[in-house]
């Protein structure tokens, strides 16, 4: 098996061009937020913008991250007004709006919305991220923002206020280099999210899985072919995450530690499945294709000629070969 | 034998601290002799009469062929109603050895419970003698109820007899105690076994709560009934006198009392004594004109066998986790596999569990599955309910019949691109905490893997001639399933299947042993990961048979 086409098939299989339809009506929905916000706050919100793996180049067509960040002004709930105003403020205004029409509920420092199935069966998901900025009108020489940390998030304890970041300052670092380097820091940074997708609900949060590539990228002489360039990430990954003096700085607030989204156990946690993927792909090339399996929708179809039970020209279904 | 006695003395002569009183001699089978034993902290040694059996230094029926008798102590900890401590000493087929050990133990005893006086963190019952009751025994299985028994309170109890069979060479009816009534016959409260448990035929007892324990000395339970007389209240005299004329149609007949008391602040134990009717142990006396119940105070108390069946007990010497044991649980699939799983879950604590499966069970279905002969044809999860309420009875089945069943499998297999009834299913699927799926059939894990489940989602199936077995419990599950047998990854004999007679699928090769040594490596992890709290891993358990069984559990 040759481990770089099946990764490049894994990709091309997951870009999100091939699902425009659904991603269109991500687009649409985000926007129909996006007016409602501005609607709602006025003159008290500068303009929401999508801050998604979308906005970074980084998406895959299972899951689309779109993350709608709402910078507000510093005296938008009053001058004294705190951070958990602002967030519930936000949340009640959502949820008044949009119960009917989908599940609003309170995340780590957004609020998710899931928009029930439409008549194709798409359900579109927007989280909506409540910032604020540091002073009154700084925001537009700065763009940091402070979020609001609703509950237990890695170490960051609920109600928390002191995540203080700038989310343009990380969108463009990631873009940046998923851009540039898109042969490597970017497929790697797409497998990683069909990885972490395939794993269901995993803790670590993707923004996690693209600054801990692009570290990987500095400390290491990542050459070779794709699987080459996967396989030393996963190691890199394998060997650091649970060192104790392992930091991700936060491109957008360096103050901030993104090593610190992970608790201890999920750190381990993530180190030992970095481990067993890269024994088990070790073991069997095959095994990859557990780890990063196409996208079946978008999958071409192959000629089996050559295949299992195909010699004589008759197709014979393959033999059921697990049992119960 | 009188070489062994010479030898006896000799060696128990030679044990530092002990002297001995009267020299051993054989005496009707047995060595006899006394000894004092001497330990730090007494004022002087204390003595003991020694009776050694034939079997020594082996043990009889697990329990020591040497008995150290002092009846003057009585009132300590450990010492039985013949007066003899109980000793917990160490193996030895060297009669010197043994011997050692045995007094060692009995010095630790001295130190233990004569010196220290200390008391055992656990709670130890009372004595109870085992006596038969016209020439059969009777056991008695009580349960944990939600209700709070005031003092002297008194009533009518339903019972079921689950049993008649032997205690060694005795007849023995076991029972159980389904649920306790007022005096007025008004029902106060159930006990918690399952619904086939309490639709047995129900029989009538009475029962009184004293509260206090039924002992003088806290070891051993009262002998007569005369030992009850300051604590049975003469209502309750009373009422045994209406309850015997009630039965009095019944003469002769058994009926259970039980007697509760409290052996912590939260948990009572019921202890059962047999009545016969018209033989109850009262009698009645005028008393300033008025007739009154007395007790026949020699009489001797009729105690029977009771045993403390709730939840904690039953499981005590060993469960799996609670979060496995407190989940709601859906097994889909009950062959070879699921059965095992069913079964190794409902004897290791789980009680809710439901069943989906539409096949029957046939004679060759039992070779390794967990199903018996005699039900013959039958549906599986109808046998298999069967088969479990007969090992556990907290196991309470919701759902899991045949109709059940077959609606389930169409509404998931045709349903799956209604949205509407999707979100139904998913619904559905969801209100249980885990689900097993071990029907290896690959439309209902494309159909799991497409669904929306929270619940903790588990697949298992099993190679030919039981190489490998396959767990999936992440999101991936049908991928990674695929991709083990998809004939590059996992290497067995794909062509030694086994065909059944007639027109069926041919099946796996490998018998009960094999497939359940793998099934219970395969619980034993699960249970790890979840007893700690870690997240799931698809794994795959690989077997290889050459230079003997090794088995190695891969997580992915």
């Amino acid at each position: 098996m040759n481990k770089s086409k099946h990764l490049e098939e894994v990709i091309k299989t997951h870009q999100i061009t091939k699902e425009k339809a659904l991603l269109d009506k991500h687009i649409q929905k985000k926007n129909e937020v996006k007016d409602a916000l501005e609607e709602k706050y006025g003159t008290d919100i500068y303009p929401p913008f999508n801050s998604g793996s979308y906005a970074k180049n980084t998406a895959i067509n299972t899951k689309f991250d779109f993350d709608l960040v709402s910078p507000f002004k510093r005296n938008a709930f009053s001058s004294s007004g705190t951070l958990e105003q602002m967030y519930n403020d936000v949340y009640d205004f959502l949820y008044d709006k949009y119960k009917n029409e989908a599940e609003v509920k309170k995340q780590k420092v957004s609020i998710g919305m899931e928009f029930y199935a439409d008549s194709d069966g798409d359900v579109i998901k927007i989280d909506v991220v409540p910032g604020r900025e540091l002073n009154q009108d700084q925001y537009s020489d700065d763009e940091n923002l402070n979020l609001y940390v609703y509950y237990k998030y890695g170490n960051f304890d609920a109600g928390s206020e002191r995540i203080k970041t700038n989310v343009k300052t990380q969108i463009n670092n990631i873009k940046d280099r998923a851009t540039n380097e898109k042969d490597s820091i970017r497929k790697i940074i797409r497998l990683l999210k069909v990885w972490k997708n395939n794993k269901g609900n995993y803790p670590t949060k993707s923004f996690f899985l693209e600054l801990i590539t692009i570290k990987a990228f500095d400390n290491n002489e990542i050459t070779g072919n794709l699987w080459e360039k996967l396989k030393v990430v996963l190691e890199f990954i394998r060997d650091n995450v649970t060192k104790e003096n392992f930091t991700l700085k936060d491109p957008g607030n360096s103050s901030n530690d993104l090593a610190d989204t992970l608790t201890t156990y999920e750190k381990q946690q993530l180190s030992s499945d970095m481990e067993n993927m890269l024994n088990r792909i070790g073991e069997n090339d095959e095994n990859l294709k557990t780890y990063f399996p196409e996208n079946q929708k978008f999958k071409e179809e192959v000629s089996n000629k050559n295949e299992y039970g195909t010699n004589s020209g008759i197709p014979i279904p393959p033999p059921k070969l697990n049992f119960g | 034998m009188k070489g062994r006695t010479t030898e006896i003395n000799t060696i128990i002569g030679n044990i530092p601290d002990v002297t001995i009183i009267e020299p051993f001699e054989l005496k009707d089978g047995l060595t006899k002799g006394c000894i004092s034993v001497f330990v730090e902290g007494l004022t002087e040694a204390i003595q003991f009469f020694v009776e050694i059996s034939e079997q020594y230094p082996f043990k009889w029926h697990d329990s020591e062929t040497i008995k150290f008798f002092n009846s003057e102590l009585l009132d300590y900890k450990h010492i039985m109603e013949d007066g003899s401590a109980c000793i917990h000493t160490a193996h030895s087929p060297v009669l010197s050895k043994k011997l050692n050990y045995d007094i060692e133990s009995v010095k630790a005893w001295i130190k233990k419970y004569y010196i220290n006086r200390e008391l055992d963190t656990h709670y130890e019952h009372l004595i109870v003698p085992r006596r038969k009751f016209k020439d059969a025994c009777f056991a008695y299985f009580f349960n944990e109820v939600d209700y709070q028994f005031s003092k002297n309170q008194y009533g009518y109890l339903d019972y079921s007899t689950i049993n008649m069979g032997h205690f060694h060479k005795d007849r023995c009816t076991s029972s159980i105690i389904q649920s306790f009534r007022n005096k007025d016959n008004k029902e106060l409260v159930e006990a918690k076994w399952n619904f086939q448990i309490k639709s047995l035929e129900k029989h009538i007892g009475v029962y009184i709560f004293i509260e206090n324990t039924p002992s003088k000395n806290n070891r051993w339970i009262f002998e007569k009934w005369g030992d009850f007389a300051d604590i049975l209240p003469p209502d309750f005299l009373k009422f045994l006198h209406f309850v015997e004329g009630q039965f009095r149609k019944n003469e002769g007949a058994h009926l259970p009392l039980m007697i509760g008391y409290k052996i912590t602040e939260s948990e009572i134990h019921w202890q059962a004594v047999m009545l016969e009717i018209g033989n109850f142990p009262i009698y009645g006396e005028k008393v300033n004109q008025q007739w009154v119940s007395q007790l026949d105070k020699e009489r001797i108390i009729d105690w029977a066998m009771t045993r403390d069946c709730s939840y904690k007990y039953f499981f005590g010497r060993g469960k799996l986790c609670d979060r496995i044991t407190e989940s709601k649980i859906l097994m889909i699939g009950v062959g070879a596999i699921g059965s095992i799983v069913a079964k190794t879950f409902v004897r290791t604590g789980c009680t809710k569990l439901d069943f989906i499966d539409f096949d029957v069970k046939e004679p060759e279905n039992i070779c390794r599955s967990e199903y018996s002969f005699t039900t013959g044809l039958n549906n599986k999860t109808d046998d298999l309910i069967f088969e479990l309420f007969r090992i556990s009875p907290f196991f309470e089945p919701i759902k899991g019949g045949y109709e059940f069943s077959e609606t389930f499998n169409y509404f998931i297999k045709s349903n799956l691109s209604d949205n509407q009834l999707k979100s139904e299913i998913e619904k559905y699927l969801n209100s249980y905490d885990i689900i097993i799926d071990c029907t290896a059939d690959n439309d209902l894990l494309y159909i799991l893997s497409r669904l929306n489940i929270t619940s903790s989602l588990i697949n298992l199936s099993i190679s030919n001639h039981a190489k490998h077995l396959i767990c999936a419990t992440e999101q991936n599950r049908y991928e990674f399933i695929t991709t083990q047998f998809n004939g590059s990854v996992l290497e067995f004999d794909t062509e030694d299947l086994h065909n059944p007679t007639g027109c069926w699928s041919p099946t796996f090769k490998a018998s009960y042993n094999d497939i359940n040594t793998l099934v219970q490596f395969s619980i034993k992890h699960i249970n790890l990961k979840m007893g700690e709290k870690k997240q799931l891993r698809n794994f795959v358990i690989e077997t290889e048979d050459q230079n003997g069984f090794n088995i190695k559990l891969k997580e992915f």
